[in-house]
């Protein structure tokens, strides 16, 4: 029985369509491990009241850090929880999977896709337990705003959404390209504790890199491996509005991602055909 | 119509040697040994459409990498391949559309999930239009008897049936070409006999171009006519099975049942197999055959006697084993702990 | 088994898997160096608490000290945490290894000990070197070496954290006897041990809340990076030093007989399965 074959390049709705199927598969695998899910809900709840309680603490000793007040910091690591949640959710299981792919040789499958094997291979797992970090964030937000009194303009609102996207996309792009050098270094440190530095330097405010130890580090994560800005832009856009020299950095946010997305892409083509699958 | 031709394909890797001892490993820190390994040294082949045909070679002749290199998993360090007018490599979308590989012992259904949702998930991949996927998988889901399982957790299935809910994924899509390699290893008699059975019924119904790879001779033997037997990553044989045994067989299965007892110069003349009161079993050269077969004829009362060909399994083991072997590494050397592409 | 050829066989163990570690030499380079990056943004951040809210001290320590306490914390985790520990016992009584205990004459525990000693002997002999080098360009944060006494005490108290931080955790695989799943209460446990230990903060911050800084002290999670931290940096001397210390070592003898009794109970328990 002939079949007509889709020769046409699949298109955007063709991926769109790959990815709610995604997403519906990793609902049902997440609800058949409900023990596991609901521990991972809690871990997460705990981490988060465990740091906001260090700087409950550290704000009894300070009016701000580095020129953030209390509620403005709230409102920081919101953003931060914002970006970290979409990331763990969405992007981290495909990436951390690829990582796994390559240092195993099993990539195999996945190339022999009719579709884009960077799309597939960074969103085709999903792990909704970590959008528990996301709706925190939220509330946490709110909160923020609330107690401080801010009321954040129209202009904010449309805007903030869009670079916490851009921050989402920027940490996306660091962690695909460190996926993608295992293929010429071996076997690489554990993507996920990868994922760690990367959080551990993007949590701060730019502010606190100052100094001798700091400026370097500011330079270089602002510009070559821009991961300041994911959660830096959007905080200051909430927390901190008419800024001068906000727009300045906005707008080079945009560019670096745009750069940033680019590069990946010709980083993680260039690293399939480096990529040998494991000899039988 | 020739749909898979390969032209000198050949593949080298690179291998990082380990050498032993904690002071060699802390060197290794600094710089590394490596030799080449050839996994297949030209090869050359023509498959035409709907044609059955068995790679045959034991492990580590290059099977599986010729496979891997006709389905754009890697890359070929020299020579060319073209699969129905595309070259595999350069992974177009097309012809992805159209070719399907299934691997052993290799899974890439979700894991969790039931084999349908993967099913789901391979249909929006593909592109494959609703109402025609329904009725292959309907079909294929017939055909393999595994109704009843596709709503269960692809990991609480045994190993064959994984391997049939792997080859409905593959052919789903409805491929023009299908790669298998190794398809039955691991599996028990009976799921190999189904999963035979349902390869050849599917092929001959659908007239898809079939490339299998295996080292039993049992699924060769009932899934296809033309066999190439492949040791070191070379060809050594194209042809018919049956053809085999007459260009690699250099000895006869000679037994005599002699009317009194058997006689222990007759058993000189070749090597002995068995020997039980009067019946006398002798591997002997094929060219010495007639003589032998006149002498012992003329000199004792024999009552019957058969000339038979060694078994297959034994024909091609010694066509394996008198495969040339490359400039490089012996057979001795210790398994590779990691490759990376030259 | 006599000591010398049980010595003989953990260094072939270890050997062979420090060696497996080394053919992964990037990863290797890389994950000692890297163990190091929380510590620059734990300064910064420090640091800017300290200018941002004017003052000298917080809770009696200085920017300094704060920064040297971080360090000092690490080296205290050095010996008390125990990766894999309890995971390992969960999963060796899962699979059923657990058996080879119960069959030859080898102590689970004691084997497990003297494995665990081994292990971080070799894995801190190859660190010493960036580890000092860290160390050395973060000199200027301390106050200076502390007198003979207080590093007898510290490094007995570093010795004691070692074995409750051991004893602990091996309790904790223990309940693999009873449930199946350990990984949630490990969660848990290291959760709490995160604030609990001082590893998150300088214990001393809590002196504004004094109901929450006595329950925190009265629990045995303090010993493992707290304690000899500030043993070290001087913030706790002369009798309470020596009372920490008895305290310590009771945690520790504590949880000696806690782990024993568990193991002795859950062996009972095991084998009324049969296996």
């Amino acid at each position: 029985m002939m079949q007509a074959i889709d020769d046409s390049d699949p298109g955007v709705r063709r991926h769109l369509g790959v990815w709610r199927t995604c997403l519906g598969n990793g609902l049902i695998r997440d609800m058949m491990f409900r023990g596991n899910f609901l521990i991972e809900c809690i871990t997460s709840m705990a981490w988060i009241v465990m740091n906001l309680c260090f700087y409950l603490l550290i704000f009894q000793f300070t009016q701000n850090i580095a020129g953030w007040e209390k509620y403005p910091y709230f409102i920081f690591l919101a953003t931060g929880m914002l970006v970290n949640g979409l990331m763990q959710t969405f992007v981290m299981p495909g990436i951390e999977e690829f990582s796994e792919l390559i240092r195993r040789g099993n990539l195999d499958f996945i190339l022999m896709k009719p579709i884009d094997t960077q799309f597939l291979v960074s969103f085709h797992r999903v792990k909704w337990a970590s959008l528990t970090t996301f709706f925190v964030g939220l509330g946490l937000l709110g909160y923020g705003l609330w107690q401080g009194g801010y009321v954040p303009t129209p202009w904010a609102v449309a805007i903030y959404p869009i670079y916490v996207l851009c921050g989402v996309a920027i940490l996306y792009c660091v962690m695909v390209v460190l996926a993608s050098t295992s293929v010429w270094m071996g076997r690489n440190q554990s993507l996920g504790d990868f994922w760690f530095y990367v959080t551990i330097f993007s949590r701060y405010p730019l502010e606190i890199y100052e100094g001798s130890l700091g400026q370097p580090i500011r330079v270089g994560f602002s510009f070559i491996v821009p991961i300041l800005l994911a959660v830096n832009v959007p905080a200051r856009f909430m927390a901190r509005p008419l800024q001068e020299g906000q727009w300045a950095l906005a707008v080079y946010a945009l560019g670096a991602t745009g750069v940033c997305l680019v590069l990946t892409r010709w980083i993680f083509v260039r690293a399939l055909r480096g990529y040998r699958s494991a000899s039988s | 119509m020739a749909v898979i031709k390969i032209q000198d394909l050949a593949k080298t890797y690179r291998v990082y040697q380990k050498r032993e001892g904690l002071a060699a490993s802390v060197r290794g820190l600094f710089r590394r040994q490596h030799r080449m390994v050839e996994a297949v040294r030209g090869i050359s082949l023509t498959v035409d459409e709907g044609q059955f045909v068995a790679f045959l070679g034991p492990n580590g002749a290059g099977k599986t990498t010729t496979l891997k290199m006709l389905s754009g998993v890697v890359n070929p360090t020299s020579g060319t391949a073209e699969v129905m007018g595309y070259v595999p490599w350069e992974r177009q979308h097309a012809y992805r559309r159209r070719f399907a590989l299934v691997m052993g012992q290799k899974n890439q259904l979700w894991w969790d999930l039931p084999a349908v949702e993967s099913f789901r998930l391979h249909q929006q991949i593909y592109g494959i239009e609703p109402t025609a996927f329904a009725r292959t998988q309907g079909e294929l889901v017939e055909l393999l008897d595994i109704g009843s399982l596709i709503h269960q957790p692809v990991r609480e299935l045994s190993l064959g049936e994984r391997m049939k809910m792997e080859l409905v994924t593959a052919l789903l899509h409805r491929p023009k070409v299908l790669f298998l390699d190794e398809p039955t290893i691991g599996l028990d008699v009976v799921a190999q006999h189904s999963i035979r059975a349902f390869l050849k019924d599917y092929q001959t119904k659908q007239r898809v171009t079939v490339l299998l790879t295996s080292h039993y001779m049992k699924d060769v033997l009932a899934l296809c006519e033309r066999v190439v037997v492949i040791a070191k990553g070379q060809i050594m044989y194209d042809g018919s099975l049956a053809g085999i045994t007459g260009k690699f067989g250099g000895h006869k299965i000679v037994t005599f049942k002699f009317s009194d007892k058997a006689h222990a110069d007759v058993a000189s003349r070749g090597e002995v197999l068995s020997c039980e009161g009067p019946r006398l079993r002798l591997r002997i050269d094929r060219a010495a055959v007639t003589g032998v077969l006149g002498d012992v004829l003329a000199a004792y009362d024999v009552e019957d006697v058969s000339v038979e060909d060694p078994p297959l399994e034994e024909v091609i083991a010694e066509v394996f084993a008198s495969a040339p072997n490359a400039g490089g590494p012996a057979e001795s050397d210790p398994a590779p702990v990691e490759a990376v592409e030259r | 088994m006599a000591i010398g050829s049980r010595v003989v066989q953990w260094w072939t163990i270890l050997r062979i898997s420090l060696e497996e570690r080394l053919v992964y030499r990037a990863d290797f380079a890389l994950g000692t160096l890297m163990r190091f990056m929380p510590i620059i943004t734990q300064i910064l951040l420090i640091r800017a608490v300290f200018e941002s809210s004017g003052r000298e001290r917080i809770a009696g320590f200085t920017n300094n000290d704060v920064v040297a306490y971080y360090l000092m914390v690490l080296i205290s985790r050095a010996f008390s945490s125990m990766p894999t520990l309890a995971s390992g016992i969960a999963m060796e009584i899962r699979e059923g290894d657990v058996k080879r205990y119960l069959v030859q004459p080898v102590d689970m525990i004691g084997f497990l000990l003297l494995k665990r000693i081994a292990w971080k002997l070799i894995y801190y002999t190859v660190a010493l070197g960036p580890f000092a080098l860290v160390f050395y360009l973060c000199r200027g944060f301390f106050p200076g070496w502390p007198d003979a006494v207080t590093m007898t005490a510290y490094v007995t108290s570093l010795l004691l954290a070692f074995l409750i931080g051991f004893f602990l955790e091996a309790l904790i695989g223990m309940i693999g006897f009873w449930f199946l799943e350990v990984s949630s209460l490990l969660f848990i446990y290291m959760l709490l041990n995160f604030i609990l230990s001082g590893h998150m903060f300088p214990l001393d911050f809590l002196q504004q809340f004094p109901i929450v800084q006595t329950l925190f002290t009265s629990l045995p999670f303090q010993y493992l990076a707290y304690f000899p931290a500030a043993v070290f940096l001087g913030k706790i001397s002369g009798p309470d030093l020596v009372y920490g210390l008895i305290i310590q070592a009771s945690w520790a003898v504590a949880f000696f007989v806690a782990c024993r009794l568990a193991y002795a109970l859950g062996v009972r328990h095991y084998s009324g399965y049969g296996g």
